[in-house]
């Protein structure tokens, strides 16, 4: 399994639903696979999962007015499935970053779900750079007036990894406001599929569903397809898609190029800039590092 | 000294022929102005020097100093010391301005300059064109205003010291101190040993940057030289003159905007 570092004071290691290490405060705690979190001051938490081969179920409960801040390290082998279930209180602050740092021949299974209740902020990166395929199902409810999420996927399939992305934010509130941005790179014979699925039932006015799905593909045996779905049932609300499949812009290539940088550095700092900013959802250097050191993988391209 | 030479150079874009056979020379320590209508080839030409994909060369031929430029990957015409100041530049997102110029400073040189001096020589660059700091460390071009796009290609030049800059448009967008700041920068790298080559429709910049030579590049082709009178001319005649000598001026077809009216009906502008 690949090795984790702690990085917040803060920290709880689960290995096969057993804590393995922990560091807590007052404001932490974890009871029958469920992490609370409470309000008062700031809180910086480290979650290591580790799942070999089985399923696990994590639960997180973050009370009204909390305030976090969480990198969640995901290393899954063999067919693991993790499932990952988050209450989020009225007027809560989150920032939670999902490191994908999995290794397995198999294909893995996450499904991530959530409630954010009213007035709630919060802003998910994942970090799906891993070497492995995998069938992933986020979604997450708005269920309270005013209720923020911002979600932002960077994701890398490549050799013969499948990975396949459905990705939902459904306001069952009035004035509620879901954004995702969801970037892939697909590299030598990888698939990738990302859906991006904003739905808002009626009543929901006021309320507004945005989102951007794109994939660069690298090579001619690449697969990949994204595709924005909105479901909307009411008629005062915002909403618009992007989504692209393409080869990288010639004319960013051509621009760097022109000062000089060869056509492997230019593509890797195009696609470094494609994927880098997600790890700007939560403020954390050694997070920044490890992300940065796994990007390499991205280059070294023989197109 | 280098020289920069092109050649009966024909140049064709999406299977359409825009330059019908150029020629021109370039020293370094002399500075060049090349005017011409909208649409006549001038942006043609600097991308074919430094090497569009887009733009195929069909005929002639680009040497620096004897060497082929046509054989010549485009960063490799970089690193041979070619610089386009591009008249829209691009935006990048996600790669921070200081980053590209760091690794485009270090393609060009045998060990990496360290983090200290490069930084020095940014914010030395950064403080002679009048910058917001801040554009360093903002992602390149991303939202930059149009005079901020064109002090940051100036900002590249100035890191990157090449022996040819071209630089398209540059006057374009800047305000009138911006352009004096440009000038100033522009001037005191001809000191040294570079060549310019200048794409401007405006006699301001050139009597800021007073060009040795004067080319007019009307329908693919050079169709005056001259010097500074050249330049006189056309800012007081504009191109019509040119028709006398048998030349026709390459015009747009412009397509027919057509907008929605407040009713819904049909407007065309
Ligand atoms: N990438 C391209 N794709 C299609 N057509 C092009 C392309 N680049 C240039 N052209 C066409 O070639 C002709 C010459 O264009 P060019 O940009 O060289 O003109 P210019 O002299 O620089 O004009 P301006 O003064 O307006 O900048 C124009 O008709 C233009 O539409
Ligand atoms: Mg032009």
């Amino acid at each position: 399994m690949a090795d984790y570092v702690i990085s917040y004071p803060h920290y709880l290691v689960l290995e096969n639903g057993h804590i393995k290490d922990a560091c807590f405060n007052e404001l932490i705690s974890y009871k029958d696979q469920t992490l609370t979190i409470k309000h008062q001051e700031p809180v910086q938490l480290h979650v290591v999962i580790l799942v070999d081969d089985a399923e696990f179920s994590l639960n997180y409960n973050i009370e009204a007015l909390a305030q976090v801040d969480v990198i969640e390290t995901r290393i899954l082998g063999g067919k693991a499935i993790l499932k990952r279930h988050m209450t989020i209180g009225d007027g809560a602050i989150v920032n939670i970053f999902h490191e994908n740092l999995s290794v397995s021949k198999e294909t893995l299974v996450f499904d991530d779900q959530g409630t954010i209740a009213r007035d709630a902020q919060v802003q998910f990166g994942y970090a799906e750079l891993s070497d492995h395929s995998e069938e992933a199902n986020f979604h997450y409810d708005l269920i309270g007036e005013n209720a923020d999420v911002r979600l932002r996927m960077a994701a890398l399939a490549k050799e013969s990894e499948k990975k396949n992305y459905t990705i939902e934010i459904k306001h069952l509130a009035p004035n509620t406001t879901g954004i995702m941005d969801n970037y892939g790179v697909v590299k030598n014979r990888g698939s990738m599929t990302i859906d991006g699925i904003g739905t808002i039932t009626k009543g929901q006015h006021g309320s507004a569903s945005h989102q951007t799905n794109k994939i660069i593909i690298f090579d001619p045996e690449c697969y990949a397809s994204a595709n924005p779905y909105l479901f909307i049932d009411d008629f005062d609300v915002k909403a618009s898609h992007a989504a692209g499949v393409g080869k990288m812009d010639e004319e960013h290539l051509y621009y760097l190029e022109s000062r000089g940088l060869s056509k492997t550095q230019s593509m890797q700092l195009i696609t470094y800039g494609y994927l880098k900013p997600v790890v700007e959802v939560v403020e954390n250097k050694m997070l920044r590092e490890r992300f940065e050191t796994i990007l390499a993988k991205v280059g070294g391209t023989n197109v | 000294m280098s020289v920069l030479k092109v050649e009966n150079l024909h140049v064709a874009v999406g299977g359409e022929e825009i330059l019908k056979g150029v020629d021109l020379t370039l020293s370094t320590q002399e500075t060049h102005a090349l005017m011409g209508p909208n649409g006549n080839g001038k942006s043609t030409l600097l991308a074919a020097i430094m090497g569009h994909p887009r733009y195929e060369v069909t005929e002639g031929s680009i040497t620096l100093d004897g060497e082929d430029v046509l054989a010549m990957s485009v960063d490799e015409r970089s690193r041979k010391g070619l610089f386009l100041g591009m008249q829209n530049p691009q935006e990048i997102p996600g790669v921070t301005n200081s980053d590209f110029l760091r690794a485009a400073m270090n393609a060009r040189r045998e060990q990496p300059l360290n983090l200290f001096r490069f930084i020095k020589a940014l914010e030395g660059a950064i403080d002679d064109l009048g910058m917001d700091e801040n554009l360093a460390h903002r992602y390149l071009n991303e939202g930059f205003s149009g005079g901020e796009k064109k002090r940051n290609e100036i900002l590249q030049m100035k890191l990157l010291q090449p022996k040819f800059a071209l630089l398209d448009e540059i006057d374009s967008g800047l305000d009138v101190d911006a352009l004096g700041v440009v000038s100033n920068v522009i001037n005191d790298m001809r000191q040294g040993d570079m060549g310019l080559l200048l794409v401007s429709h405006y006699e301001r910049l050139y009597k800021l940057v007073p060009p040795t030579h004067v080319h007019v590049l009307v329908d693919g082709r050079i169709v005056a030289e001259g010097g500074m009178e050249l330049i006189n001319k056309i800012n007081a005649e504009g191109y019509e003159w040119v028709k006398e000598l048998g030349v026709d001026i390459r015009e747009k077809e412009e397509k027919q905007g057509i907008m929605l009216g407040v009713c819904g009906n049909k407007v065309t502008q």
